[in-house]
């Protein structure tokens, strides 16, 4: 049965203010060392001193910007590679060890390497982030080159689709839905990234004054810094979802995709 | 006119050998065959013999010892002159009705007012009228075979090679499909080469109907259907002449499959 969209959104709501109150009250009540976890009340009064300031909004935009630049970026090269594994076995029998020996490699550890290399700033965040989504990209984008149907190419073959053209009118269509995929999973690397870059090696972005928040013990402020991260991720992950479920349409996916 | 010497499509000593990781496996062997401008002929024979390697072999999708003519020249791979409906549709999951219809067009450069105008015609030939920005996943197992039927039609294809076409669809769904396959070829009276293992099928739609032996697949029976297509369904059926070739070969093509079986048995 369908519902009003708003008062489903508001539904789902319930659960976080519950877990809201819950720690108020624990709060108020003295359960928790309000020097080390503060209340939700002294965050809520923070949060709004920082949206009144322009700060978190510069900041928040740099982390955007390194992250969205790295996810590009691993986007373009991952599709390209992905492709090129696809549909070439001597590039595929260069590049499959490289990527099975680095898949399981938490990228964040090469971060301080990435710092001596290209120094405190955005360079390096975006090289790390660039890192960490270029593999998810490959991988899903070769699965879904290589799972092609053969009728598939041989109908498009026998309809006059020239070698060229199967790349984007046949193989990068079908493999669209893993695409998507990779870049879900991507787009959550990207801010985990750029946040743990910052933290590591940079004068700005969120990661950096969340971290300095903690380290003069304002954690009120620091608190109400990472719900900000919070919302800016929900909303790009929201966005992401809203766009592949537009190009997805045709997909066995997009039935129940409302339900996700 | 048509060239009554020359076969529209010829195999000569055509075979194929599938490399396995454990051996090679013959797939179809010694096979000459000759089919004439505008004739319907199906290849029937048990399943797994080999019939679908010998569409794939005429399409150019797979290479192959001996060769494969048609008017007269060798085969270099797929060509739109030659179209192709598979059993599994294959439409393209992200084009519309519409669009997976005009796909041949598009890659041929047709103009887009000639183009449009084709594929109007064909959503009329295939009754699909309403649902031409439908994507396939939307619809019926049989809507998909007529768009597939369609798409391939766009392209004018001189010859239609059908690799089980109605295999996926229930029984009435299959009869329908069959009488609008029939009333298409007989007003174009296209060269169709058709693989099925529907012997009633086979007989009800061709001139003539080749047995394929199990695997490896050879050709060895040939049986000429000679009926007035022009006649109804039912009448077709009940005639002795449709049901003495219907016997013929599904007689064969038992006496194949059990030969298998008992090769096959230790």
């Amino acid at each position: 049965m369908r519902r009003d969209p708003l008062a489903h959104a508001l539904i789902r709501t319930v659960p976080l203010l519950l877990l809201g109150m819950l720690w108020q009250a624990a709060s108020s009540a003295g359960l928790i060392n309000t020097a080390f976890l503060p209340s939700p009340a002294t965050i809520s009064v923070a949060l709004a001193d920082l949206l009144g300031g322009g700060e978190i909004g510069r900041n928040i935009f740099i982390t955007l910007f390194r992250a969205g630049t790295g996810l590009l970026l691993g986007a373009v090269c991952g599709i390209w590679l992905g492709l090129m594994m696809a549909r070439s076995l001597k590039f595929r029998a260069w590049v499959t060890p490289i990527v099975g020996g680095t898949y399981s490699l938490p990228k964040s550890a090469l971060i301080p390497l990435f710092a001596l290399w290209f120094g405190i700033g955005s360079l390096t965040a975006i090289c790390a982030v660039y890192l960490a989504c270029l593999l998810p990209m490959t991988v899903n984008t070769f699965q879904g080159v290589v799972s092609t149907p053969k009728v598939l190419t041989w109908s498009a073959q026998a309809l006059g689709t020239s070698e060229r053209q199967m790349l984007s009118r046949i193989y990068l269509r079908h493999a669209l839905p893993d695409i998507f995929t990779g870049l879900r999973i991507a787009l959550g690397f990207s801010f985990v990234l750029a946040i743990s870059s910052e933290m590591i090696a940079s004068s700005s972005g969120i990661g950096k004054l969340v971290f300095f928040y903690g380290e003069n013990g304002a954690y009120d402020y620091m608190f109400a810094a990472i719900a900000c991260v919070i919302a800016v991720a929900f909303l790009c992950d929201r966005a992401m979802l809203a766009v592949s479920g537009w190009c997805l349409r045709w997909h066995e996916s997009a039935a129940n995709a409302r339900t996700a | 006119m048509r060239d009554l010497i020359r076969p529209k499509i010829e195999l000569r000593q055509v075979a194929k050998t599938y490399a396995t990781d454990r051996a090679a496996v013959l797939a179809l062997r010694n096979t000459d065959l000759a089919v004439a401008d505008g004739e319907f002929v199906s290849i029937v024979g048990p399943s797994g013999c080999g019939k679908s390697t010998l569409i794939y072999i005429v399409g150019g999708f797979l290479p192959a010892e001996g060769e494969v003519l048609v008017d007269g020249r060798a085969i270099t791979g797929p060509g739109t002159g030659r179209g192709v409906v598979f059993q599994e549709y294959a439409l393209f999951p992200w084009l519309t009705v519409r669009g997976n219809i005009a796909y041949g067009l598009d890659r041929q450069g047709v103009p887009a007012v000639q183009r449009n105008q084709t594929v109007e015609r064909l959503i009329g030939v295939i009754g699909l009228q309403g649902f031409e920005d439908r994507f396939p996943r939307e619809l019926s197992g049989g809507m998909k075979q007529r768009v597939a039927i369609a798409r391939t039609l766009a392209c004018e294809p001189a010859i239609l090679l059908l690799d089980e076409p109605f295999g996926a669809l229930d029984a009435l769904t299959r009869e329908i499909m069959q009488d609008e396959l029939l009333r298409l070829w007989l007003e174009s009276r296209k060269t169709v080469l058709m693989v099925t293992h529907d012997v009633t099928e086979a007989v009800y739609l061709s001139n003539r109907i080749c047995v394929m032996s199990a695997r490896p697949g050879r050709l060895v029976e040939e049986f000429r259907v000679e009926l007035d297509r022009t006649k109804p369904r039912e009448e077709i059926f009940l005639s002795d002449a449709f049901n003495r070739v219907r016997n013929q070969v599904w007689l064969s093509v038992r006496k194949q499959a059990l030969a298998a079986e008992s090769k096959n048995a230790p």
